[in-house]
């Protein structure tokens, strides 16, 4: 990471700077010591835990897709068979590297609901969610801490630290074309010239941010941070591959990681595609998952042949975790089709993740059953495994201490390395 | 002893009173209020006046309140809480016989129907509870069409209507636009849009409330998720007052599957009783037996919530930030004053932006409230109109307060969509559009003003002209630069301001760098727009 280009660096090299006065220090210190990164995966709608991630072939209570059998890997097992090839091989290659965490209740049947508790651990709205929350509190300094390319987002109070890609908008913004696409269009200002306003301006919100005090100085001071990542993003956006976000699941993952590596982005978010509700017709959620798989197949390949930040290999510092905010009814309704429920499964691989193995358990109605936080395994004497447990977890993986954001809120110990 | 308790004495005695609030300057708090109130920067008249005399503050907020500017903000600041506009059209435009009128133009109007209801009621000093007790809607030409409403022929703005097919009429109850927007079919039985009305006029959302299931009703659930939510503890906790509260909406109630405008845009009076069919529970309103929307309205609007609800959705937004413990005190007073008026939301605002607490710099608890405001989409394509004359607009639509291309979500606005509550912290995008706009009216400032042939007076570049450089006139740069900031943030640069020789050097750079004036004022224009106390205020 050395030669990277920084706020402080530029300034100094400005003109302006000494008209600008004092400039107030970057709150973080840019470091290329390693964090890890977190890609999360989200199938907005509701996704069937037995399509793949937690078989139930003995239950009467539960429809399983036809031509379906038990695979495994270890003591990690999934939905299988001939209609699952693409499945099976994403686990043969990569399964070491994966968690399957199952029966986790998400405490509700509602969408919108669920979706808020299984992103940020509460009902409340004023909590950001996992990656925000990561983001925002990183010991690096990122241009785009956490980018939302699609899917949900909770910002909380840390709205500061979320980008939203905007259907592509934001690349606009960065690459100034939208100045161009306007109805009274202007040119895009020449970099040397556009680095010089940006630096009067940036001390200039130094200044502002200089003379407040708490909540104020917050605000103030998110600008200036702000205004740092615009002026380190303008000159890297090439670098990055910013300059085109791509069409489809693959080339979000793909660039999501890319800024990762380059030492831009902590969090990401990317939504996975598909019509995730499936009250008239269940059959929707083998293609969409088998399609999710073959997307992680080729992304979990590029990581590891793509150095790392900080370690050899891509793959060995960036976590993903693939969610959905509730899970489907057992059994099949009337139309073909399986309605709300309120225990979901996740895939965690990656990074620090205790792989090759499926923790948490449900019982043949596909109920969440009490498990020990240790050991991942069903225990009378264990406890029940909830969105926030798995979340508290996915805080401590980042070095977090999931304490001072969720007192009293047990980690589920059994996905950490 | 004597001395010791003297002393105890003398000091409880001369104990200072917490320290209050420090107050803004006198043009700072014209300049909240103004954005506030009408979305734009007082004009520099104003600000010489309210210098020369702060006592004109309450004149001043009063004026405001009467300009029609008012009634834009009053929409923008309840749809942060009704979402209702979402960029939707529902339907095509071409079933109403809107031919060649945009799905966008639709969603345009469709969204602001509920809020066109709102600020009529304000402009003619209705009581809020109107907003449920109207026995007419809001449209214009477009929702006329859409809706099929009884509406002024050859009327173009927004009027007094009625729907044609003898719904009963119950204000924002009874709009198409409103249960568009909060659908509720098949199985969800109208909770959704119970919880709507719960969430919308009460600021009470079962959504967030917390969840407790226990093994035995997940069981239930299991087995008939219906008669768990009729007589499960934990999951009656919620339905059984969320369940009365659907009850009301079978009218609106059509099958899935249904399709086409005709079909949904028709009330049934016939289908009020499905509720039968679906949870099985009557119309009620929290244990009291309502029969039909105009009871549900009349209860809604009795209910003391109603009024907090409304008068917290004010509170919030002008102090921007969710009320908690330590505003109650603070908030009350200005509840109780919205109610001794009648639920006149002019004089709720008036109470709030005349309070001491509003006008504060520096609030007496500088971690609970911020005491800088930050501009939304629509304030700053408003500010930067008013200074520059510059509106951003794209393929004839404006940017910032249309959500074609997202810029109101990525600037911290509400959406509708995926962004449900304002971020009132700057972010990255937040920096960005401000440069780009700023950027945009720059050149747009610059190449009119300095066109010797333009049309029209030159618009900021006043001291200046396209032959003038920091050599030959060094006295007109100073004092051009001197005039953009005043008119961009509406503050003078001190006598020892930094500013002007740091900006005169930009304009060399830029004029070394790209060759023409333009570019060079441009890009010093643009450095002044992007001032922090624009986006601030």
């Amino acid at each position: 990471m050395s030669g990277i280009f920084t706020r402080r660096g530029l300034l100094q090299g400005s003109a302006a700077l000494a008209a600008a006065g004092a400039l107030g220090t970057p709150r973080k210190a840019r470091a290329a010591a390693g964090e890890r990164k977190f890609l999360f995966l989200f199938a907005s709608g509701g996704w069937d835990p037995t399509t793949v991630l937690d078989p139930h072939f003995d239950s009467d209570k539960v429809d399983m897709d036809p031509d379906t059998e038990l695979g495994s890997l270890g003591s990690l097992t999934y939905t299988g068979g001939d209609p699952r090839m693409d499945v099976s091989r994403f686990f043969s290659r990569w399964g070491r590297q994966c968690a399957i965490v199952n029966g986790v209740d998400v405490h509700s049947v509602g969408h919108e609901s669920a979706r808020q508790f299984v992103m940020t651990g509460t009902s409340a709205s004023s909590f950001a969610d996992w990656p925000t929350t990561i983001a925002y509190h990183s010991q690096v300094e990122y241009a785009l801490p956490h980018l939302v390319f699609s899917g949900p987002s909770y910002a909380g109070t840390y709205g500061s630290v979320v980008a939203q890609a905007g259907g592509g908008t934001l690349l606009d913004l960065m690459d100034g074309s939208l100045l161009g696409r306007s109805e009274r269009p202007a040119p895009i200002p020449a970099s040397p010239a556009d680095s010089m306003v940006d630096a009067f301006v940036y001390g200039q919100a130094a200044r502002f941010a200089d003379g407040k005090k708490g909540l104020s100085r917050d605000r103030a001071e998110a600008l200036v941070g702000s205004l740092e990542r615009t002026m380190e993003l303008e000159g890297r956006l090439f670098e990055a591959g910013l300059n085109d976000l791509g069409n489809d699941m693959l080339d979000q993952c793909i660039r999501a990681v890319e800024v990762m590596r380059l030492g831009l982005t902590r969090c990401s978010m990317v939504g996975i595609p598909g019509g995730w509700d499936s009250h008239g017709d269940n059959t929707v959620q083998a293609v969409q998952q088998t399609d999710m798989y073959m997307v992680l197949d080729q992304l979990f390949e590029h990581m590891s042949v793509t150095p790392g930040s900080s370690t050899r290999w891509l793959i060995d510092e960036v976590v993903v975790v693939a969610m959905s905010e509730i899970g489907r009814t057992p059994l099949l309704n009337g139309s073909g089709g399986k309605d709300h429920w309120p225990f979901t499964s996740y895939l965690v691989a990656g990074s620090g993740v205790n792989g090759g193995r499926t923790v948490g358990a449900t019982d043949p109605g596909l109920v969440g059953l009490p498990v020990s936080f240790s050991t991942g395994r069903e225990s009378d004497s264990g406890d029940m495994l909830a969105c926030e447990n798995v979340g508290a977890a996915l805080l401590e993986l980042a070095g977090l201490d999931p304490q001072q954001h969720l007192p009293d809120v047990q980690v589920f110990d059994a996905i950490l390395g | 002893m004597t001395s010791l308790l003297l002393t105890l004495a003398l000091s409880g005695c001369a104990e200072e009173p917490a320290p209050g609030p420090l107050l803004l300057s006198p043009r700072e708090q014209l300049i909240r209020a103004s954005v506030d109130i009408r979305g734009v920067h007082p004009s520099e008249t104003e600000l010489v006046a309210i210098e020369e005399s702060p006592k004109l503050y309450d004149d001043f907020v009063d004026r405001y309140l009467e300009d029609p500017r008012f009634l834009d903000r009053v929409r923008e600041v309840f749809n942060q809480n009704w979402q209702t506009r979402n960029g939707a059209s529902y339907f095509d435009p071409n079933e109403a016989g809107l031919f060649g009128v945009s799905d966008a133009r639709v969603a345009d109007s469709l969204g602001d129907e509920p809020l066109r209801l709102l600020s009529f009621i304000v402009e003619n000093d209705l009581p809020y509870s109107e907003i449920l007790t109207a026995d007419y809607t809001m449209a214009d030409p477009i929702v006329a069409a859409m809706w099929n409403l009884d509406y002024p022929e050859g009327a173009t703005t927004w009027e007094k209507a009625k729907y044609q097919d003898g719904r009963p009429h119950a204000g924002v109850l009874t709009m198409n636009t409103t249960w568009m927007r909060y659908p509720s079919m098949g199985g969800n039985a109208n909770r959704h849009r119970a919880n709507a009305v719960s969430r919308m006029f009460l600021c009470d959302d079962f959504l967030v409330r917390p969840i407790v299931l226990d093994r035995a009703a997940v069981d239930q659930l299991t087995e008939d998720p219906e008669n768990a939510i009729a007589s499960n503890e934990a999951c009656m906790s919620c339905h059984s007052t969320l369940d009365p509260l659907s009850a009301h909406f079978y009218g609106f109630f059509f099958e899935d599957g249904a399709e086409g405008l005709e079909q949904a845009r028709t009330y049934r009076p016939e289908n009020e009783g499905a509720w039968r069919d679906y949870a099985g529970v009557g119309p009620g309103y929290f244990g009291k037996p309502t029969r039909d929307l105009t009871e549900l309205a009349q209860a809604l609007v009795e209910d003391q919530r109603f009024g907090e609800c409304a008068a917290r959705t004010v509170y919030e937004s002008l102090f921007q930030k969710d009320l908690d413990d330590g505003d109650w005190s603070d908030f009350t007073v200005h509840y109780d004053h919205f109610m001794a008026e009648e639920m006149n939301i002019r004089s709720l605002v008036r109470s709030v932006v005349v309070s001491e607490e509003y006008l504060a710099s520096q609030p007496a608890d500088v971690e609970r409230v911020s005491g800088v405001r930050k501009v939304s989409p629509a304030q700053l394509a408003g500010i930067v109109e008013g200074i520059t004359g510059y509106r951003w607009r794209f393929d004839g639509r404006d940017g910032l307060t249309r959500h074609d291309l997202g810029l109101p979500g990525l600037f911290g606005g509400v959406d509708g969509q995926y962004a449900a509550t304002p971020n009132h912290q700057p972010s990255l995008s937040v920096a960005f559009i401000q440069e780009r706009l700023a950027q945009a009216a720059g050149w747009d400032v610059a190449s009119h003003d300095l066109d010797p042939e333009r049309s029209g007076d030159a618009r900021l570049l006043l001291y200046v002209t396209v032959e003038d450089t920091p050599e030959s006139n060094p006295e007109a740069f100073e004092a051009q630069i001197r005039h953009l900031y005043l008119a961009a943030t509406g503050l003078p640069l001190g006598e020892d301001a930094t500013e002007p020789d740091a900006l005169v050097e930009v304009w060399k750079y830029v004029y070394s760098v790209e060759g023409t004036e333009t570019a060079a004022w441009a890009s010093v224009i643009s450095a002044a727009l992007r001032d922090p106390r624009l986006l601030f205020y």
